[in-house]
């Protein structure tokens, strides 16, 4: 009874946790770069203003799939947080694992595409289809980097990966994970969709692709989603290379860490073109994580 | 964010949301492309109001336009305009947008833009410095405090008339009404 209470709590908790956690990120990533820019900057609550003006504009929806594709892309991310341990919080930690988390972080691009193509403006469909390329283009090495996590850790439960790291120390600086988790760090602007990826959204080009017609509460729930989607790719990566941790508070410094160097990145590169971003895909961070995978699996015992 | 603005919040939220997060599209149809992009970057930072520029009129809130209208261009100002999700405000900046200006005696021009759609608020001056984009945001603010910026409003009441000076200047117009037009009222007016 007394786990079980626990359980409910914790099934509550960590997805209020990850969106307080996104947002807190969405608004100093508008700080940051307004301080690398020499700017002043908006203030650290931002994007809940804007939230809160969306949410009680007027949208106007363009059919069924429009309004219910969000939600699939929304609930697809809130799944995914469930599976990923928050410093101890981890709701479903004893089911699942890698391979689920691997599976369910495609239903939030597969959401947006339909919501999006339900629009029909031409913007969003060739935002969908340099979305779609982009994920085609990290997923194999993501895919190489996690293979070569299991076969290091003998496991697929991300638990016990954590779990191992914290009696022999970061998977990172040791040296059979050494090149997969450099391989994983270069995917990772890929994988938050920032600059030098973020062909999918660019305003400039395509009117910033999928959310071309998303406005009032579309554009709000797009916001939350996003920031889940940031909460999940550097989750992943403090989970499997940084040792998680043992309380939230520790692993939100690691995950803040590793977002600022992900902001710098984004601060100085300009844009990829999408075939320039699968040609750096396919080459580096698919080279490492390959040579990692083949030093994971001859180190195996 | 100072005390007495936070009573402001819990009483009306919309209200302080809808000022502080002002998500600007900006219609650079004829000159004024050279003051907006210092606004918007390190030079003047328009982002410390909550003003940041936006691809589409779907996320924008408040519409800028800025140097002369041609007939040409009034028809995408209108689509724009009609695009954008209520409660909007639109800002007209410069000199031509009021009353022609230079191009009072022009063939090819709008001379005055408020009668094709609402403006809630002018900046004159041929060209304004960059600095009157700030000042025109802070008096939106107070406007929309005193519930005075209502074009939308404006819009929807008399949108007859605003209809039918569009059709005047530009023909048959190949869109539909964004407003039910009360077909007798308008007859009626008409004798």
């Amino acid at each position: 009874m007394e786990t079980m209470v626990t359980k409910v709590v914790q099934i509550i908790l960590s997805p209020i946790l990850a969106l307080v956690v996104g947002v807190f990120f969405l608004g100093l990533a508008r700080k940051i770069m307004a301080r690398i820019h020499w700017r002043y900057g908006p203030p650290l609550i931002q994007p809940v203003i804007d939230m809160i003006r969306l949410f009680y504009q007027k949208g106007v929806s363009h059919g069924a799939v429009f309004d219910l594709g969000i939600i699939l892309s929304l609930a697809g991310s809130i799944v995914v947080v469930l599976f990923l341990p928050f410093g101890r919080i981890c709701p479903l930690s004893s089911s699942g694992g890698l391979l689920v988390i691997l599976y369910l972080m495609l239903l939030a691009p597969l959401g947006m595409a339909l919501s999006g193509g339900q629009a029909a403006n031409p913007n969003v469909s060739i935002g969908i289809s340099r979305k779609l390329i982009l994920s085609l283009g990290y997923e194999v090495p993501l895919l190489l980097v996690l293979l070569a996590v299991m076969t290091r850790y003998k496991t697929i439960s991300i638990v016990e990966v954590v779990n191992a790291q914290q009696s022999t120390g970061w998977s990172i600086v040791s040296w059979q994970l050494f090149l997969s988790g450099i391989s994983y760090f270069l995917i990772l602007p890929a994988i938050l969709g920032i600059r030098p990826f973020d062909v999918s959204s660019a305003p400039q080009e395509i009117s910033s692709g999928p959310a071309v017609e998303y406005g009032g509460k579309y554009l709000a729930l797009a916001t939350i989603e996003h920031a889940f989607a940031l909460f999940i790719g550097i989750a992943l990566f403090v989970n499997l290379f940084l040792a998680g941790a043992t309380n939230p508070v520790i692993f939100f410094v690691k995950m803040l860490v590793v977002f600022v160097l992900g902001l710098f990145i984004h601060a100085v590169y300009p844009r990829f073109r999408i075939e320039q971003a699968i040609k750096y895909l396919w080459k580096w961070p698919t080279l490492l994580a390959f040579v990692g995978l083949i030093v994971a699996l001859i180190t195996r015992n | 964010m100072d005390r007495n603005q936070i009573t402001k919040w819990l009483k009306e939220p919309a209200k302080m949301a809808n000022k502080y997060s002002l998500h600007a599209i900006y219609f650079c149809t004829g000159c004024g492309i050279i003051e907006v992009p210092p606004v918007i970057t390190a030079r003047w930072d328009a982002e410390r109001f909550g003003v940041i520029p936006v691809a589409t009129p779907r996320q924008a809130n408040l519409f800028l336009i800025t140097g002369y209208v041609s007939v040409k261009t009034l028809r995408p100002i209108i689509r724009t305009y009609e695009q954008m999700y209520e409660p909007k405000y639109t800002v007209g900046f410069g000199s031509c947008p009021i009353n022609g200006g230079m191009y009072w005696d022009s063939y090819n021009t709008i001379k005055h833009l408020d009668k094709y759609i609402p403006i809630d608020g002018w900046i004159a001056g041929c060209m304004p410095r960059p600095e009157a984009i700030f000042i025109a945001v802070t008096h939106l603010w107070t406007l929309i405090d005193k519930g005075m910026a209502n074009g939308h409003v404006r819009y929807r009441e008399n949108y007859e008339f605003y209809r039918r000076n569009q059709e005047m200047a530009l023909g048959k117009l190949d869109w539909p009404p964004l407003y039910q037009i009360d077909s007798k009222s308008e007859e009626a007016k008409r004798e």
